[in-house]
């Protein structure tokens, strides 16, 4: 099994790899984009190429990924998102899977791709930290119940990571957007497709808000984009490590921050964003309602109580109010729109918070960390 | 919900006389209870009272909760850990050591069932009304956003019976409209579809009483309790015997079956890496000095269910047995459950409990003896496979009749003696003629035993919910109308219309995909399948 155990680990920096490079040919990618003053886009004949290359490579990723979990679970002979290392590269599959096949595929929002690899690679990159190698767990966690409440869990999670790529970007986007018609001393309307209902890509319905996508750099100063994301990446490594990690972090949060900026004009209007984030959000909630419900049936098997108030089921129950407290507020006239997107996105720290923070500092039955 | 009342503004009211200054009228307390159940009706109140119940959860999270870490609150309160005293003091007023258990989380929590069911009335009133309304009659069909004209050689009336059944199958509720009633004086068949949008809304919230009851339930009627058995040894199911009780009002100490429960053997096994494999522990039940059942496993995550009961495998221990004797005397004899602190167990045994001399014995054990480079003794591994017992013995004024908790006696200077002993040795004379056994070491095992009624409410309110939320998010409510009549080349005209009021992307291609069956279904002459108009959403831009 020790071979088992190498392969998986040899597959999981493929696949990293793979994913590294997709996301910066994806980055560059939009730059070979020509854009009509209508707001139309298509790529030149490089950028359809460099498009291309982006799915193969991604898809090659994906392949090794899927090769690096299946050799895990040989491995270890049981599933294999058991602890945190599993359950991150698990989450960053299934991301990696359901951006390719949902948004790029499905829904033609191909400038997404390179975010959804950022997420995918930070996700592989927090869980290559917390590397341990293949081998059994303890008797409380051999249960079909926490299978299920694992697997569900982790899915909805993937899901959630999607959407909060859909939300950051809207509330970049829709401040462009919203400045533009400022400047142009339009009322702006477009920003969100409002109520709760799921539609398919609305695309034709977004009225064009921006008439030139590429004016959206000039109203939107890139400090911003550079500063926010680096100290918030700072704050997180400082919490979750210390100050050197932070400070390594920070860089790589000013950098992906420095990417949207420069997505900018590149990104589907912010209307359709918001849509989408509403509409994979409201796919992954009731996954997310199944993984508690089995989770705490697994409780009740795995020690007489299903629901006690330990710090994963707390912070489960706050990230799932928060998610419902963004549908309603999708649903409630004067909060939809940025507002809602805002508790969206909380909820997605939330549950962020939950997973790693809980885990790793809050001591609770669920820290199987170690 | 919008709350569509729209009350006048008295002070502004142009029919007050004027000239007349209006007292601020103080509202009775009819008004108040009025006016802040109107507040509470109101979705962002209900939105405000879920993020209050949110943030108190996650206040529960950073500061220790009694219930589940009393020994940390306890700390806490006293000033050796945490913020210290007076704050301490302070989250005790506010109930923020037990954020569950506080009045203001359950006012918090009956404010928002308070907020639901006011939300929930109007709408299972209305909803109600919905569902039982048939299908209205459809006006203007040409003019509506999604609608197609077909042409077909049957009559008027065979057309629509045919639209009808394919209406059918898609599980459209339809009406036929009378011919007098219809503002274009053509037969008309109205269909409607998607009532499940609001039902499974109302079925979510709705969810939520049931998940309360549940809880309820389980809080007054509940027991859960721990104990802790060494192999060989039996307890019997009465209030007195467990530890960390928690039982509801109405579990009174009756209610306890009384059934005893031997711990035959427990097992514990390790993979080679030295993680645990299994616990497993061997029980018989016995009732009335009858075994009723023997040989059960009882396992993580395979609890043992008995007479509404249930016993589930918590931990385990070492049980050392140990014998203390005077000369022939024997002061002392039992197996000592010891506890894990970092790999060593430890536990005393109270031997002499009479003043003026009472003896006592700190214990210490090492399950896999090992020596380390710096001369100091640990444990290899968590396998008793080299269990080495070292005892250090008190006597004098301890305290041990008042010490509830063995290990909380009095420890004045340095204890009398020690011993290090492995099993079946007994220790040399240690003071005067007192001898120390270690004759064996058995284990011991903690269950919890518990008896959780509600536990299918609740689960029967999750899947109310999960059913709820999905069909509340994907539901859609839409109709249809089909209309035919007879033109003068002795065809027939059927005009297809439809509108959603959700999710009209989706619509329009449900709308085009029945379109197309109609087509199909409908006999034609050749070439009048060409003659149609179609206005879908989908191409309006
Ligand atoms: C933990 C508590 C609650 C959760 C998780 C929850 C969740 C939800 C969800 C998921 C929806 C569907 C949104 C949609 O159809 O777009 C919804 C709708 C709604 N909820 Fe709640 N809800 C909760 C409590 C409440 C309370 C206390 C009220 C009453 C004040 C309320 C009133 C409503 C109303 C009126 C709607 C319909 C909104 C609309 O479609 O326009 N909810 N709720």
């Amino acid at each position: 099994m020790r071979t088992m155990a190498d392969l998986s680990n040899t597959l999981f920096f493929v696949a990293l790899g793979a994913y590294i490079a997709a996301m910066v040919a994806a980055f560059f990618a939009m730059a070979f984009t020509r854009v009509a003053v209508d707001g139309r886009m298509a790529p030149t004949v490089t950028g359809r190429r460099m498009g291309v290359t982006v799915t193969v490579l991604a898809a090659t990723g994906l392949a090794a990924h899927v090769g690096s979990v299946v050799a895990r679970g040989v491995a270890a002979d049981r599933v294999p998102w058991a602890n945190m290392y599993e359950y991150s590269s698990v989450m960053a599959l299934v991301a990696v899977a359901g951006g390719l096949l949902v948004v790029q595929w499905r829904m033609g929002f191909g400038h997404l791709m390179g975010f959804v690899l950022a997420a995918a690679v930070l996700m592989m990159s927090a869980g290559a930290m917390l590397f341990v190698p293949a081998g059994p767990t303890v008797p409380a966690l051999e249960s079909y119940w926490l299978k299920i409440h694992v697997t569900a869990m982790v899915s909805a999670s993937a899901i959630f990571i999607l959407a909060a790529v859909a939300t950051v970007l809207y509330l970049a986007r829709d401040a462009g957007e919203r400045r533009l018609a400022d400047r142009s001393g339009q009322r702006y309307t477009a920003g969100t497709v409002g109520a709760a209902s799921i539609d398919v890509t609305e695309r034709e319905h977004a009225p064009a808000a921006v008439s030139s996508p590429l004016e959206l750099r000039r109203v939107l100063s890139p400090v911003w984009f550079v500063v926010a994301p680096a100290a918030f990446f700072f704050v997180w490594g400082l919490m979750k490590y210390d100050v050197v990690r932070g400070t390594s972090m920070a860089p790589v949060g000013a950098l992906l921050g420095v990417a949207a900026w420069y997505a900018l004009p590149y990104l589907p209007p912010a209307a359709q964003l918001d849509n989408l984030a509403y509409r994979i959000t409201a796919f992954a909630l009731p996954i997310f309602t199944f993984a508690i419900v089995c989770g705490a049936i697994w409780a009740e098997e795995a020690w007489g109580r299903y629901w006690g108030w330990d710090p994963k089921e707390t912070g489960s129950f706050f990230t799932w109010v928060l998610y419902a407290a963004y549908l309603h507020a999708r649903a409630t006239y004067g909060w939809r729109g940025r507002r809602a997107a805002w508790v969206g996105l909380s909820a997605f720290v939330a549950l962020m918070v939950t997973y790693f923070a809980v885990n790793l500092v809050v001591v609770g039955l669920h820290s199987y960390a170690t | 919900m919008a709350e569509t009342t729209t009350r006048t503004q008295n002070a502004t009211d142009p029919r007050q006389p004027t000239g007349w200054a209006r007292l601020p009228i103080i509202p009775g307390p009819w008004e108040t209870l009025l006016a802040v159940w109107r507040r509470l009706r109101k979705m962002s109140t209900a939105l405000v009272l879920l993020f209050s119940l949110a943030i108190a959860s996650i206040v529960a999270t950073f500061i220790p909760q009694a219930p589940l870490v009393p020994d940390t609150v306890a700390n806490w309160r006293a000033g050796t850990a945490g913020p210290g005293a007076p704050i301490a003091r302070m989250f005790d007023a506010a109930g923020l050591f037990d954020v569950f258990g506080s009045w203001w989380f359950t006012t918090l929590t009956v404010l928002l069932v308070v907020s639901l069911t006011g939300c929930l009335i109007p709408r299972y009133r209305a909803f109600w009304r919905n569902v039982r309304r048939p299908p209205a009659a459809g006006r203007n069909l040409e003019r509506l956003s999604n609608h197609t004209v077909l042409r077909t050689t049957l009559d008027p009336t065979a057309a629509l019976a045919v639209v009808d059944g394919l209406l059918a199958r898609r599980r459209f509720r339809r009406r036929a409209i009378d011919v007098t009633t219809t503002r274009s004086g053509r037969e008309q068949i109205a269909a409607e579809r998607g009532h499940w949008r609001e039902g499974g809304n109302l079925l979510f919230h709705t969810a939520f009483y049931v998940l309360l009851i549940g809880v309820a339930v389980a809080q007054a009627f509940g027991f859960a309790g721990q104990i802790n058995v060494v192999e060989g040894g039996t307890f019997t199911d009465t209030r007195i015997v467990y530890g960390n009780v928690r039982a509801g009002r109405y579990f009174g100490i009756d209610d306890h079956r009384g059934f005893q429960v031997r711990l035959d053997d427990f097992d514990a096994s390790y993979h080679a890496n030295g993680t645990p494999d299994d616990f497993v522990s061997t029980v018989s039940i016995i009732e009335d000095g009858d075994v009723v059942r023997s040989g059960v496993r009882v396992r993580p995550n395979h609890p043992l269910r008995h007479d509404g009961m249930k016993l589930y495998q918590l931990r385990f221990g070492m049980a050392p047995h140990v014998i203390v004797k005077a000369g022939d005397t024997v002061l002392f004899d039992d197996r000592v459950m010891l506890g894990n602190s970092g790999g060593v167990w430890t536990g005393t045994a109270k031997v002499k409990t009479s003043s003026p001399d009472q003896i006592a014995l700190d214990l210490a054990l090492l399950p896999d003896f090992a020596v380390d480079d710096r001369g100091r003794p640990f444990s290899r591994s968590e396998q008793p496979d080299a269990p080495v017992l070292f005892a250090d013995l008190w006597v004098g004024e301890l305290g041990l009749e008042r010490a509830v908790d063995a290990s909380r006696f009095i420890r004045e200077g340095e204890p009398v003696a020690g011993t290090t002993l492995v099993p079946g040795g007994t220790s040399d004379p240690l003071l005067a003629n007192l001898t120390v056994e270690f004759a064996d070491l058995p284990l011991w095992s903690g269950f919890q035993v518990s008896h959780a009624p509600g536990r299918w409410t609740m689960l029967a309110g999750s899947v109310l919910l999960l059913v709820g939320l999905i069909s509340s998010l994907y539901g859609y409510r839409r109709r249809v109308w089909v209309e035919a009549h007879r033109t003068d080349d002795g065809m027939t005209t059927v005009v297809v219309a439809g509108v959603a009021l959700q999710r009209k992307v989706v619509f329009a291609d449900a709308f085009a995909a029945l379109v197309a069956a109609v087509r199909t279904a409908l006999p034609t002459e050749a070439g009048a399948a060409a003659q149609e108009t179609t206005m879908t959403d989908a191409h309006h831009g």
